[in-house]
């Protein structure tokens, strides 16, 4: 929902930066970089939610066809492995944030420091450990059921 | 065979393992890739490539236009858009046999004109033009069947997802491979009509008849379309916008027209956002995944291997085209068709040019295979989504009803196979 | 010990850059470690994005990495300083005169001290190229100019332009759509990404430079036995970077050359007073990275001065 609001300020951003060059013939200082560190920040909020809500592109067929008890600790072991992959990236995406605040890497326009936003970025990934493990917690305490029927809206092509 | 081509062909069997048990496959992707690459070059670089590679991925500039062609159609679904444009299909196509069909089909094309993806084109059009079929007596197979195919259009016709996708990962120019998808999908609706008609001939009720007022009429409701569209794709046509400030203006505007005509209000528009951002995510994870796993791929130096293989079969390019094709529509049975594309094209990507084919063209080919597989069996999201919403109608029957639609899809992809200029004319007006 | 060095670039595998450059170069090492060390080259970004391979080649992904220290603003100041306008003259002196500069001061160790940095490299200069003509500063008030890099985007601004920040292979697009009416960029990159058809007359003097490099992994660097690792260092030298950088050069000066022949092209050709107009224009640049080191606590002035006189010393310094 935040993450949502956020998506909406790129939007109007990269907007007004449009309308700015055309109509106006002056670009919006930086809004190339901010928008797309913006960007950034709203899917790594996001992935946080999916996280906990589930909905990423998944191969359904074999779980499918499995009894229901295998079923949820295939689901089980999937977050888990979900979870591996997003503490190392938490850890390692750390690292890139603190060299980018050391080396004064900014913006191209305004020269604005990028480090705040890649902060804003990370925060992202270190709450998804949170939700992830949360989600685990509910499938182990069998609180949470598998999601073996999607949201139609959430599946994308 | 050398160490890194064992450690790549572990590698993929790890990854199918693993996608079988449903770890999220951009996930999979990403951990074989990894630890891939750290069986070659050492687990220290290898972690690494998670501190650079992902951050990239998710604010590069160029990829910020998934989020807003996909915001664009959660908007014009839940602004109740396909409504207007079935009603106007109906007015005209209405009097001839099987009309509700026909004006499913040109409604889905419409449709697809303002949403880059084909599973909410088929999810809305499934609420609004199911029930009139079932009304006027269209056997089931018949009425989901069409559904489902005309869905598909959702991602032939721009804007599509899954064209901004093939663009980044092969570099070229999506405002071009937008414009190459227009006559194909024109292509495409002219066929699906006569393929409802030829395929499902027994089973189609006779039209309604027809009324010149309300045939005028009904194209004043379409106007959002016409004007999204224009503005859209006819300004990355005549090169006013960039692909991704049109696709901005293009969500801005149908947010605009959907308050503008009382459909959306507050918190609809924060529910189409909060919606977006999840589809986009599962998307950016693909693709996360596919950069880890093909810098994983180029450690091993597979693609040039597999390159050098296919050439020396020696099939010549059609024959090796049609092995790569037949391959994507395998793996479209039973892939999703996002990651489908993410997963493959990279690997087949230095192939096709190799053999002197066009990006472009090739690129409308892969959507084409990916179109097929959202309602070929035993995985049709399409199909899928249909049941979802209609419960009451079985898997098996929509999948009957889609067979002369899959005879379709499969007749036009050879015909642009065979006259590439089909799909290149209008982009080489630019 | 035998070593096959992974090398990571993000220019197409055709570029005269590793055609005349690198594979030479490449060889040239082999041959003369009698085949203990041989490479695999990476390019077209298949092992990172372009503004990642410095980052690359600091944590082993690839061994050795061509970089682009201005894909990066504010990380690498002081080598920010050769990107200022109107110091290079050419590219081959000036890139053995930038590299002296930038080893001898140390400024390698400051400011990339986690990396081995090998050699500096540049393109032949680039110029203005406009639908209209340009002779002086006045030319890009108002005009929509696509700039090489983010010196010369804020260069275009303190001129009255605006700027479009694009990547050279869409700037065909923004020129032909309207969106660019001026583009920056060398000669033959005209040609090769097709702008030469939509840009008519050029400024003819040496305006802007892209800066690039070199550099490897320290690990890897260290780890190699004394007689390997000197054959690595003698190939990473002010004269190494004349060398790896003279094919290229030669490329895109030939593009001057075929514009020059083109009836339906005009160069204007500035004279002395009109040069100290840009000059002049370009002096703002020069402050603010002066300021920059004061701020860092550097004496600016002595390091730009050392940067004259090292690219003078080659034939490299511009208006010399
Ligand atoms: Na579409
Ligand atoms: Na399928």
């Amino acid at each position: 929902m935040l993450a949502g609001l956020l998506l909406g300020l790129c939007t109007i951003l990269i907007v007004v930066s449009a309308i700015g060059r055309y109509a106006l013939t002056t670009p919006v200082p930086d809004s190339f970089d901010v928008s797309r560190l913006l960007i950034g920040a709203c899917i790594m909020w996001g992935f946080a939610s999916v996280g906990y809500r589930g909905g990423h592109i998944t191969v359904d067929l074999f779980v499918e066809m499995m009894p229901e008890r295998a079923r949820r600790w295939v689901e089980f072991l999937a977050w888990a492995v979900l979870l591996l992959f997003v503490v190392l990236l938490a850890w390692k995406m750390f690292g890139r944030v603190d060299s980018a605040m050391r080396s004064n890497e900014s913006t191209f326009d305004l020269r604005l420091p990028v480090w705040p936003l890649m902060a804003l970025i990370w925060a992202g990934t270190a709450i998804s450990i949170f939700t992830v493990t949360v989600r685990l917690f509910l499938l182990a305490s069998g609180k949470a059921t598998p999601e073996f029927e999607r949201e139609a809206a959430q599946k994308l092509d | 065979m050398t160490t890194p081509d064992l450690i790549a062909l572990v590698g993929f069997l790890a990854l199918f393992g693993m996608m079988a048990l449903r770890v999220p496959i951009g996930i999979a992707m990403g951990l074989v890739g990894v630890f891939g690459f750290a069986a070659i070059r050492g687990i220290n670089p290898a972690l690494n490539l998670l501190a650079t590679s992902p951050i990239r991925v998710i604010t590069d500039f160029n990829l910020t236009l998934v989020s807003f062609f996909i915001l664009m159609g959660i908007f014009a679904t839940n602004s109740g858009i396909s409504k207007e444009l079935f009603k106007a299909g109906n007015a005209w196509l209405g009097p001839f046999k099987g009309g509700l069909g026909l004006s499913t089909i040109a409604a889905c094309g419409g449709f697809a004109a303002i949403c880059g993806s084909s599973v909410a084109t088929a999810a809305t059009m499934t609420k609004i033009a199911l029930p009139e079929m079932r009304r006027y007596g269209y056997r089931e197979d018949a009425a989901t069947g069409v559904i489902a195919a005309g869905g598909t259009l959702g991602i032939l016709i721009p804007p599509s997802v899954v064209m901004v996708v093939y663009a980044y990962i092969t570099e070229t120019d999506v405002g071009k491979l937008f414009i190459a998808g227009i006559v194909p999908g024109l292509l495409a609706i002219a066929m699906y009509m006569a393929a409802l008609l030829i395929g499902h001939r027994k089973s189609l009720p006779p039209g309604t008849p027809f009324s010149l007022r309300e045939a005028m009429r009904s194209l004043a409701g379409i106007w959002a379309v016409v004007l999204l569209f224009v503005m859209v794709i006819g300004s990355i046509y005549w090169g006013v916008a960039t692909p991704t400030e049109a696709s901005a203006i293009g969500a801005t505007l149908t947010m605009v027209v959907g308050i503008v005509r009382g459909r959306l209000n507050f918190r609809q528009i924060v529910d189409s956002l909060t919606e977006a951002l999840r589809t986009s995510v599962s998307v950016y994870t693909v693709l996360i995944g596919a950069m880890l796993f093909g810098y994983f791929l180029a450690i091993t130096q597979s693609p040039q291997k597999l390159t050098a293989w296919l050439v020396a079969l020696d099939f010549g390019p059609m024959g090796t085209l049609a092995l790569i094709l037949l391959v994507f529509i395998i793996a479209g049975c039973i892939l999703d068709s996002m990651a489908m594309i993410i997963l493959m094209v990279p690997i087949v990507y230095p192939v096709i040019v190799h053999l002197g084919f066009d990006p472009i063209w090739f690129g409308i080919i892969i959507v084409m295979t990916a179109e097929l597989g959202l309602i070929t069996p035993p995985v049709g999201i399409n199909v899928y989504v249909i049941n979802m919403i209609a419960k009451e109608v079985k898997l098996p029957v929509i999948f009957r009803g889609v067979l002369p639609f899959i005879a379709a899809d499969v007749l036009r992809l050879g015909i642009l196979v065979a006259f590439p200029a089909i799909v290149l004319w209008l982009p080489r007006t630019m | 010990q035998e070593y096959n060095l992974s090398l990571a670039h993000w220019v197409p595998a055709t570029h005269p850059l590793q055609v005349l450059g690198m594979e030479p170069w490449m060889q040239s090492i082999t041959e003369e470690s009698g085949g203990r060390i041989t490479f695999t080259v990476y390019p077209a970004q298949q092992l990172g994005a372009a503004a990642d391979h410095y980052d690359m080649a600091r944590d082993g992904i690839a061994d050795i990495a061509f970089i682009n220290p201005g894909y990066q603003p504010g990380r690498f100041p002081i080598l920010a300083a050769a990107e200022l306008p109107f110091l290079f003259a050419n590219a081959t002196g000036a890139v053995r005169g930038l590299t002296e500069w930038y080893q001898q001061g140390g400024y390698d160790d400051m400011e990339m001290g986690d990396v081995y940095f090998c050699m500096a490299l540049t393109h032949d200069p680039g110029t203005m190229h406009g639908k209209e003509p340009i002779l002086v500063p006045e030319d890009v008030r108002g005009r929509t100019v696509r700039p090489a890099n983010a010196t010369e985007a804020r260069f275009v601004n303190l001129l009255g332009g605006a700027s479009v920040q694009v990547p050279a292979p869409a700037m065909r697009e923004v020129l032909s759509n309207g969106t660019a009416d001026i583009t920056q960029s060398p000669w033959q990159s005209l040609y090769i990404f097709g702008a030469d058809t939509l840009v008519t007359h050029h400024l003819d003097m040496p305006f802007y430079a892209s800066i690039n490099g070199f550099v490897m992994n320290r690990g890897m660097i260290d780890g190699m036995p004394e007689d390997l690792r000197t054959i690595m260092t003698n190939h990473c030298s002010p004269e190494a970077a004349e060398t790896m950088s003279t094919g290229w050069a030669g490329a895109e000066a030939a593009g001057r050359a075929s514009i020059a022949a083109d009836p339906a092209h005009t160069m204007h050709t500035p004279n002395a007073e009109q040069v100290a107009l840009w000059q002049a224009a370009a002096e703002p640049l020069t402050a603010e990275w002066l300021a920059l080191m004061a701020s860092q606590g550097r004496d600016g002035e002595a390091m730009l001065q050392g940067l004259r006189d090292a690219l003078a010393r080659y034939d490299g310094l511009y208006g010399q």
